[in-house]
């Protein structure tokens, strides 16, 4: 068994306590150390998750009144869901931050990672957007998400959010990215991307784009801390600069995704 | 049992006393090797560590290198984006990590282990955190 010097010492009050006790309380405390680590490690093996197969979770859907991909916004976890608040006539993007996609935890701790570690701009709009439309769908969310924020950013930011929901399927050592194990829940251990994403791969690894994306997923991997504190606030002057609010309110001005946002505004519409 | 606990404590001290890595000092964070661990799954954590819940997985021929550091930040160190570690291998070979060290000046010490993806049996020989490099050959048994 290794021993972890600092932490041992560290449990017995430290170097001077240490050389306060006879040879016999140090092998005492040692021999007391050793079959504490023993046992957790044991522990730690016997609690190693096991993770589901395609065919388990497949298992599963019948067992649900819903569809998993169904947007959040439209499936309670928990108890019923709650009445809405009504968006402002002219609402904008921070609009629909606080009143339909919050508290956006993890979008804004991925957008903050990416800030603090001197990503592009575009980049950091990506990070801040890529996960937005989880709220109205799920299947294929790169390429919905891409769908409802396109009239409104630059073009990289839309490639990276199309795209980074195929690269999360392949690990790149070099630009710091590894495969998730919450993959492994919610796909299935023995997962294989269907071909669509695939072929995705093959055409973004030789794309001249290819970082935009994967900064993306480098990002994604870093942001499901529970306890992290973000805000909105830091990225104002970045979607100033770079999102292009319609005067008339998202939803109201006839662009190829307002239908979208109408939806995520309204989303209790039965037609 | 007991003479051999005796004797393994008495080379913890020594090690400790004698052997210890001096820290290193990159723009006024001192860095200090504290050990390398295997894994075939990791915890991703930044550094200074936070609680990201998600962790990485290293599939058939590979494995984690996860070497662990020390920071103590002095007054000399200046908020700046510090770039991430790379590890050198005994055979010059390089390999990055998913952490990244945001907030250094954050804390005025904390522990960070830094996960590295390699084939199976690489033996890791340094670390490198842009200009400074730690020996961390000797951590790797």
């Amino acid at each position: 068994m290794e021993i972890d010097r600092r932490a041992f010492i560290a449990s017995l009050g430290g170097t001077a306590a240490v050389a306060m006790m006879d040879s016999e309380a140090k092998a005492d405390s040692l021999e007391h150390y050793m079959e504490e680590q023993l046992d957790e490690q044991v522990a730690a093996t016997q609690a190693r998750e096991k993770f589901p197969t395609v065919a388990e979770i497949e298992a599963q859907i019948e067992t649900r009144n819903y569809r998993r991909g169904a947007g959040s916004l439209f499936v309670s976890g928990r108890g019923n869901v709650k009445k809405l608040t009504p968006m402002p006539k002219n609402a904008t993007l921070k609009d629909f931050f606080e009143l339909r996609f919050a508290p956006a935890n993890h979008v804004l701790q991925s957008a903050t990672r990416a800030m603090k570690t001197g990503m592009s701009e575009e980049v950091i709009l990506a990070c801040l957007l890529h996960d937005c439309v989880l709220n109205l769908i799920k299947p294929d969310h790169g390429w919905w998400g891409a769908q409802l924020f396109e009239p409104y950013i630059p073009e990289k930011s839309a490639f990276a959010i199309r795209y980074h929901q195929t690269l999360r399927f392949y690990p790149d050592a070099d630009a710091g990215y590894e495969y998730p194990d919450q993959y492994f829940r919610i796909f299935g251990e023995d997962y294989k991307p269907p071909m669509h994403i695939e072929a995705t791969y093959k055409m973004l690894k030789n794309h001249k784009w290819y970082m935009e994306p994967r900064l993306v997923t480098v990002n994604d991997l870093y942001a499901f801390d529970p306890n992290a504190k973000v805000s909105i606030d830091p990225f104002t002057d970045i979607i100033g600069r770079h999102f292009k609010q319609p005067k008339e309110g998202l939803g109201n001005d006839n662009s190829p995704s307002a239908h979208m946002w109408r939806t995520l505004a309204n989303p209790d519409q039965p037609l | 049992m007991r003479v051999a606990a005796t004797a393994a404590l008495t080379v913890c001290l020594v090690a400790i006393a004698i052997g210890q890595t001096k820290p290193t000092n990159y723009k006024g964070l001192e860095i200090t090797p504290l050990g390398i661990e295997r894994a075939k799954n990791v915890a991703l954590i930044d550094c200074p560590p936070g609680q990201n819940s998600v962790r990485g997985n290293a599939r058939g021929e590979e494995e984690f290198i996860v070497v662990k550091f020390a920071f103590k930040v002095t007054p000399a160190f200046k908020e700046t984006i510090v770039k991430k570690p790379v590890l050198t291998d005994a055979s010059g070979k390089t390999y990055n990590t998913s952490v990244s060290i945001i907030d250094p000046g954050s804390k005025p010490s904390y522990e960070c282990g830094f996960p590295f993806r390699v084939p199976l049996g690489t033996k890791a020989a340094s670390i490198a955190i842009d200009t400074a490099t730690i020996n961390v050959a000797a951590l790797d048994k």
